[in-house]
């Protein structure tokens, strides 16, 4: 909210000025003060002056002739504008005058040659001073009471506050009574404990009394309806001076009438409703909800179908305006309207901010209306709205208040122990303290044999409970002299599967891959990239109901769309060897294990490379990425976490028919790996080949009961090469795990295949596995006569189990 | 025995040995002073000739010149393998300034890493971390956080909805949701643990915003909560400015100053004073005893303080970055700069 500083002293002698001490002080009390703007005089050189003569330009009928008196001199000086007559006080630029001083190229004013005519100088516009948009006209200073034959020559910008500091003021969402300058000014009058100027409410009612009347069909929807009628008033400009604070804090001068419902809104903090009286059908006004399909053209011409729960103000006609909301556009205030109905409501805050967001029609009053608007001020912002319309619009207010108030909401108790605040807040402030602190704030505070009872005035609709009091204590005791003290918690240790999931992450690091975060949604189109399936599972994800782009439409089933879109973007600005993994939720329409009102959100690893995969520099450069390169990274990760992976080869969707795996951990399926299909790659804008995999994290961070130690040999290893001729369709870990399964009494310490060959002369449907193999016993060197019959039963247990021959055997 | 020839080998051996030019040369020379065929060596095996008397002072003349010749040979051959050893290194010379063969190298997301960061500060106090559910219920999102059915963030402008997983239509504290903060976690721990409580909570979280520069339909946030029975405002600040000075620097300063959210009462906006200004950076208070109300905890025995911070602003500002979307860009020339 904007609050000049000029505004602000109507209602408190501000101690300062200074906007870095006031920041200081309203962000201590809770309101942030977001920024500030120093208002100056636009222009420079403008002095009152006062029209001699006005004549006929010899040489022009749109122009006219004057005399202008700056008070030492009296010169020549043309004009276009017809709105005045000699003897008129005005704003004149003087030759040497620059006006738009605020803009990058102000104008100077020259004396120069119009139409035959010397012109020395201006009369401005309000427009030209910065003052509102009037151009019709030049400003009359006499006729707007700002300046009369005394003032001549005086500098026109002593005429208004034009220097003043405007705070930007966030004020949140529970303080709706700090939404208007009064309530700003009271919160610092709390602060410095100084007194504060109520708004002049005093009305003179005069003649006939009002023939308006209010019913209030539904009280909870409008607890209170006040009014008053102004009649015989004139319509025109508001008063520079209020047209001037309207500007100040951006608001755009309409109309006196309707300046004044703005004026006061800001000022008190209430929102002001103005109807032409005249227009009213029978001056016979009620309040009712809306039903279903009801129409009603708001004043902004829009003609808005409505709901049942819109709150409507309605005339023997029909409905006039939507309350709190947007008044009608038959009842609205016209250049012709003479009689005016302010309007001062107390409407249901949540049916208000239901009815604005449904329309989108947010504005400053119905802002205030949803937060909640302090009732019994209702008749008071009548009051001063009626007195200023009198004001800058004449007429006179007729007597008779209405005042529709069913049932009166009073200030409420809340009592508050010793013990309430202390143990929130600790020794200080004491309950002595709290009593005085809450005084401040305008709280009737009375003594309780534990604590305090605390009566809390209707503009304060956040204050409830004890713990609001003890904000409020706390609030203006100052955050900032509480003690710090750290708090200290049990145990911080991570939880075996949390660290778990940290040591993935790093060896994944470690291995080379670089972390990647996407997004948690897939689109339709990114199902279709992978050309899942229909049936595949990972099509049916959970639909967010109200996304902002399509491609946000779904809760992600797989990493891999966003893993994969990821990699082309960088291979599309020019990184060509890219490997990201992630470790995040997917989310599963099937409900969860352990609460089943959600849904089952299991976290995935993903990884995706393409490009050169490895050690880099000078004479070497990783090798080309393939399936390879991520079966041997999952193969790291498990081995490293003490898990044992299996691959099955499988044809999968997506994937590369002969490059891709089922994978297994500890014997559990729990995902896939494999080169993408090249159709696939091409339509994520992937050249080459790009080897994917993505598994679930439970079964690597999953309890391990047994994990322990396995006891090294202290006797030399016995190594030697086999070379097996399979079937091509026989897969090495056929081989490898035959090899591993032969009896050879334990001391077979590993087996690793270090070559595949075909062609030569072998047969087209034949290949050759190369493995190597250790054998090492615990309690002895295992000598050439025992392993040469222990080599015998590994060949035997490979050929038995994948028909393979010895190859040079 | 005439030890006259071997007097004159022995006198010229120290020349010849050291003249010799390379290991081959030595070695030739080794048997020629004393090898089997040397002179030396006929000479001992000509010793069993002598008189009895006579064969220790001839052995002990033989054994001096064979250790004395041995010895200058060993301190030649040492220094000639010293000099190929040399030759054989200097050709083995390289440009070690050519690009190192380089392991690839991994990076941990800055995002992973910030939050690993702001976990490990809180438990290096004692605080656990917990992670929670994307999706969540309205009940745990909004209600259980004292967030009126009427309150705006409620708003689809605000909040996005997911479709009922199993097809039952939910309404009011059932509906499903992104969650929209990590808060309600809270309400998930406490109804799991009884207090004392001390718990952060990194996750990701979901609003229907607009991509801009600082802006995201999804990002992260780190939830903390600390309940027991004697936990007042001074915790709070003074383990919220623990972790700006541990997060940002021994000389991080903060401020704290009043605020508004549904779940916490009193409720503080802390500002930490960061390369010249003061920067918003999160948002604490006391628990509200609604809060405790819907956990089944007693507000009139228990105290607490909860707080929430945005990762990526956390992030943003300790690193200066300006734009949210580096974050899931996941461009490598960006990932890389933060291992």
């Amino acid at each position: 909210m904007k609050v000049p500083l000029n505004w602000l002293s109507d209602f408190i002698d501000l101690p300062t000025r200074d906007p870095e001490v006031l920041d200081e002080i309203l962000g201590s009390l809770g309101h942030e003060v977001e920024g500030w703007e120093t208002l100056r005089p636009t222009f420079e050189g403008v002095v009152v002056g006062k029209v001699e003569e006005v004549g006929a330009h010899p040489n022009a009928d749109k122009v006219r002739f004057c005399r202008v008196n700056d008070g030492t001199s009296t010169l020549d000086v043309v004009c276009g504008a017809w709105n005045f007559e000699a003897g008129a006080v005005i704003a004149y630029a003087t030759v040497g005058a620059r006006l738009g001083t605020d803009d990058a190229e102000p104008f100077e004013i020259s004396a120069r040659e119009i139409r035959g005519v010397m012109s020395n100088g201006m009369i401005c516009s309000a427009r030209e001073l910065g003052l509102g948009d009037d151009h019709e006209g030049i400003l009359v200073l006499d006729e707007l009471g700002l300046a009369g034959d005394a003032d001549v020559g005086r500098d026109f910008s002593e005429l208004l506050p034009f220097d003043d500091v405007v705070l930007d003021v966030s004020i949140t969402p529970n303080r709706p009574d700090c939404m208007s300058i009064h309530g700003v000014a009271r919160e610092l009058a709390a602060y410095w404990q100084i007194p504060i100027t109520l708004p002049d409410v005093d009305v003179a009612p005069e003649g006939p009394p009002t023939d308006a009347r209010v019913e209030i069909l539904d009280p909870e929807a409008n607890p209170r309806f006040t009014g008053m009628e102004v009649d015989g008033v004139a319509m025109g400009p508001a008063p520079l001076w209020m047209q001037f604070r309207l500007l100040s804090v951006g608001q755009r001068p309409i109309s006196n009438v309707v300046d004044v419902s703005n004026y006061v809104m800001l000022e008190m903090g209430h929102p002001i409703h103005t109807y032409d009286q005249d227009t009213i059908s029978d001056g016979r006004l009620a309040i009712r909800r809306a039903e279903d399909g009801e129409r009603l053209t708001t004043l902004d011409g829009v003609e808005r179908t409505l709901v049942a729960g819109d709150i409507l103000v309605t005339d023997p006609s029909g409905p006039i305006g939507l309350a709190g909301v947007m008044g009608g556009s038959t009842t609205e205030v016209s250049e012709t309207t003479t009689r005016v109905l302010v309007e001062a409501a107390h409407w249901d805050p949540p049916s208000i901010m239901r009815t604005s967001h449904r329309l989108g029609l947010r504005s400053e009053a119905s802002a205030r209306f949803e937060r909640g608007v302090d009732p019994n001020l209702s008749h008071l912002a009548t009051q001063r709205t009626a007195r200023l319309i009198v004001e800058t619009a004449g007429g006179v207010v007729r007597p008779g208040l209405i005042d529709e108030y069913p049932t009166h909401i009073d200030p409420w108790a809340v009592d508050i122990t010793a013990r309430d605040v202390s143990r929130l807040l600790g020794p200080e402030p004491t309950l002595e303290d709290s009593d005085g602190l809450l005084r401040r704030l305008g709280f009737e505070v009375a003594g309780t044999p534990d604590g305090l009872r605390v009566t809390v005035p209707t503009h304060r609709p956040d204050v409830t409970r004890p713990a609001d009091l003890v904000e409020e204590i706390a609030r203006l005791h100052g955050y900032e002299n509480f003690p710090d003290h750290v708090r200290r918690g049990e145990n911080g240790a991570l939880t075996p599967a949390q660290a778990k999931e940290r040591s993935v992450r790093r060896i994944l690091v470690g291995a080379g891959l670089a972390e990647a975060q996407t997004l948690s949604f897939v689109g339709q189109a990114d199902l279709d990239l992978l050309r899942l399936p229909d049936g595949d599972a990972r099509r049916i994800g959970i639909r967010v109901i109200n996304p902002l782009r399509e491609e946000e439409g779904t809760m992600r089933t797989t990493i891999l769309p966003g893993l994969l879109k990821a990699v082309a973007y960088n291979t599309a600005r020019g990184t060509s060897d890219v490997a990201l993994f992630e470790v995040g939720r997917v989310f599963i329409p099937a409900a969860d294990s352990t609460d089943i009102r959600i849904p089952h959100q299991p976290v995935k690893v993903a990884c995706a490379a393409v490009g050169m995969f490895g050690a880099d520099g000078l004479d070497i450069h990783g090798r080309p990425t393939d399936v390879h390169t991520v079966t041997g990274i999952l193969e790291m990760l498990t081995a490293a976490l003490g898990r044992t992976m299996t691959l099955s080869a499988a044809e999968l969707p997506a994937l590369h028919p002969g490059r891709a795996a089922e994978v297994s951990i500890d014997g559990k399926p729990c995902g896939i790996v494999g080169e993408l299909h090249p159709a696939v790659a091409r339509d994520f804008g992937l050249e080459g080949r790009v080897a994917v995999a993505e598994i679930d994290l439970e079964p690597l961070i999953a309890d391990q009961p047994d994990w322990s130690f396995d006891d090294v040999s202290a006797y030399p290893p016995a190594r030697f090469d086999l070379a097996f001729v399979v079937d091509a369709s026989t897969p090495a870990a056929a081989v490898l795990e035959a090899a591993r399964a032969a009896d050879v009494g334990g001391v077979l310490e590993s087996v690793d295949m270090f070559d595949e060959f075909t062609g030569g002369s072998l047969g087209d449907d034949q290949k050759s596995i190369a493995v190597r193999l250790v054998l090492r016993a615990f309690d002895r060197t295992l000598t050439d006569e025992e392993v040469g019959p222990l080599r015998t039963v590994i060949i035997e247990s490979v050929v038995a189990a994948t028909g393979a021959a010895l190859r040079g055997g | 025995m005439d030890m006259t020839e071997l007097d004159a080998v022995v006198e010229a051996a120290p020349g010849r040995i050291a003249e010799a030019a390379d290991l081959a040369a030595l070695e030739e020379l080794e048997t020629e002073l004393v090898g089997r065929r040397s002179l030396l060596s006929s000479l001992r095996r000509s010793l069993g000739s002598l008189e009895a008397e006579q064969r220790p002072i001839a052995g002990a003349a033989l054994n001096d010149a064979h250790q004395a010749m041995s010895a200058l040979i060993d301190v030649r051959r040492a220094a000639l393998d010293l000099e190929a050893e040399n030759a054989l290194l200097e050709d083995d010379r390289v440009d070690v300034t050519v690009p190192g063969a380089r392991p690839p190298r991994g990076t941990h997301h800055l995002l992973t890493q910030t939050m690993d960061d702001v976990c490990d500060i809180f438990r290096a106090i004692g605080y656990q971390v917990a992670t929670g559910p994307e999706i969540e219920t309205a009940w745990y999102n909004f209600d259980a956080l004292n967030t009126p059915p009427t309150h705006p963030s409620r708003f689809e402008s605000d909040t996005m909805y997911v479709e009922p997983f199993d097809g039952e239509e939910r309404s009011g504290p059932d509906e499903l949701l992104l969650r929209t903060q990590t808060s309600p976690m809270q309400a998930r721990y406490m109804e799991k643990h009884d207090p004392p409580v001390h718990v952060v909570v990194p996750g990701r979280v979901f609003r229907t915003d607009t991509w801009d520069a600082t802006h995201a339909p999804v990002f992260h946030q780190i939830e903390g909560l600390a309940v027991d029975h004697d936990i007042t405002i001074s915790d709070l600040k003074g383990t919220l400015a623990h972790f700006a000075r541990e997060f940002f620097g021994p000389e991080a300063k903060t401020r704290f100053i009043p605020h508004f959210f549904p779940f916490t009462e009193p409720s503080a906006e802390m500002h930490v004073w960061f390369r010249g200004g003061w920067l918003e950076l999160l948002g604490c208070g006391v628990v509200d005893p609604n809060v405790f109300e819907a956990v089944g905890y007693d507000p009139a025995e228990v105290s607490g303080f909860a707080f929430g911070m945005g990762v990526e602003r956390l992030a943003m500002v300790r690193h200066g970055i300006a734009d949210i979307r580096h974050f899931y860009e996941n461009d490598l020339r960006v990932l890389r700069q933060f291992t």
